[in-house]
């Protein structure tokens, strides 16, 4: 369990296809206790999927609690192999990511999500996500197939400059 | 290392960017932060580039009198400062301002925020509509000093846009990082 170095742009292993676990074992709940150690030590962090640490593996963990813009709110949970079930209501939000440095975009993400994954128990759990919950997962997800924030925003000129954020 | 300004205006037409930069790499510049859109038909660019040392603002100009002749574009370089100078921090809002189209709108909405400590970092305003029936829209990101609620700036830019006869709006754009 450690907390790891997020990895920026223009590291490659951002914009590759991450692999799927298939089985969680050691390795698996290893990459878990990162995950979760990377995301608490930065305070406004909600949400880390791995490629984020360098491991181009299909796993991320999210946590809005206390967020102002949650409504449903499922505490901290990590998902491997994650896939959306049904995904509605498009709404355009600002967005930041801890891998693209000085840059925020305004992003199109559906707000009513249904995504099912495995725990770390290795466990099926199916979860139903809304408003900033879903776009924390969606933007999550994004990051296991190799797509930035960057990859979607609505427009160029809806790209900003960002507070310096660490 | 020197870095320019170099900007240029000129009716749209397809290849005006690339044969602009194709000088910056013949003469190994090094684009910058750039800006380019369209404004009432006219392709306009803002770009600012790290040139070799040997290279000065002059001879730059001369070389992209090719592109320039070309494209029928008003180009200009001039050297800038080195240094990054560094923007006033704050939170991030965003000021939406469009009615009818009148003189001084620009210049009062952004003397009232400047009175009020905010910092512009981007703007833009388009006419659209009818020709008969103009309607302006400006839309501004600002940075507010930290911390704020944005009411007071709120209330004065609701009182002004009533005196010039607009809507306007203002709204944190904080964004969230996920």
């Amino acid at each position: 369990m450690a907390v790891r170095p997020v990895v920026t742009l223009p590291d490659h292993r951002l914009k590759q296809p991450s692999a799927t676990v298939g089985r969680v074992g050691a390795a698996a709940r290893a990459l878990a206790a990162d995950l979760v150690d990377t995301m608490r030590a930065s305070p406004a962090c909600v949400g880390l999927a791995a490629p984020q640490i360098g491991e181009n593996v299909r796993a991320f963990v999210v946590d809005v609690t206390g967020h102002r813009k949650a409504r449903s709110c499922h505490g901290e949970f990590v998902l491997f192999d994650p896939e959306v079930l049904s995904a509605h209501g498009p709404v355009v939000a600002r967005e930041g990511c801890m891998s693209v440095p000085d840059l925020t975009g305004d992003v199109a993400r559906a707000t009513e999500v249904v995504v099912r994954g495995m725990t770390v128990d290795g466990v099926d759990r199916v979860l139903t996500v809304d408003a900033f919950e879903a776009r924390a997962v969606l933007h999550e997800l994004d990051h296991l197939d190799g797509l930035l924030f960057l990859d979607r925003v609505v427009s160029h000129d809806s790209v900003f400059h960002r507070k310096v954020y660490r | 290392m020197p870095h320019f300004a170099v900007t240029a205006v000129g009716a749209d037409r397809p290849g005006i960017v690339a044969a602009v930069t194709g000088v910056f790499v013949e003469h190994g510049c090094n684009l910058d932060d750039c800006s380019m859109t369209i404004l009432r038909g006219h392709f306009a660019m803002m770009i600012v580039v790290d040139a070799p040392a040997r290279l000065d603002a002059d001879a730059l100009e001369q070389a992209l009198a090719t592109p320039a002749a070309a494209y029928d574009l008003v180009l200009a370089v001039r050297a800038i400062d080195d240094e990054r100078p560094p923007s006033p921090s704050g939170d991030a809002w965003n000021v939406a301002v469009y009615g009818a189209d009148r003189p001084g709108i620009v210049h009062r909405v952004t003397s009232l925020l400047a009175a009020e400590g905010a910092n512009v970092v981007d703007l833009s305003t388009r006419v659209i509509g009818p020709a008969d029936r103009p309607v302006y829209a400006m839309l501004l990101d600002v940075t507010l000093p930290s911390g704020g609620t944005g009411d007071d700036l709120r209330a004065r830019l609701d009182a002004l846009a009533k005196e010039l006869g607009v809507e306007c709006s203002l709204h944190p754009s904080e964004a969230d990082i996920l």
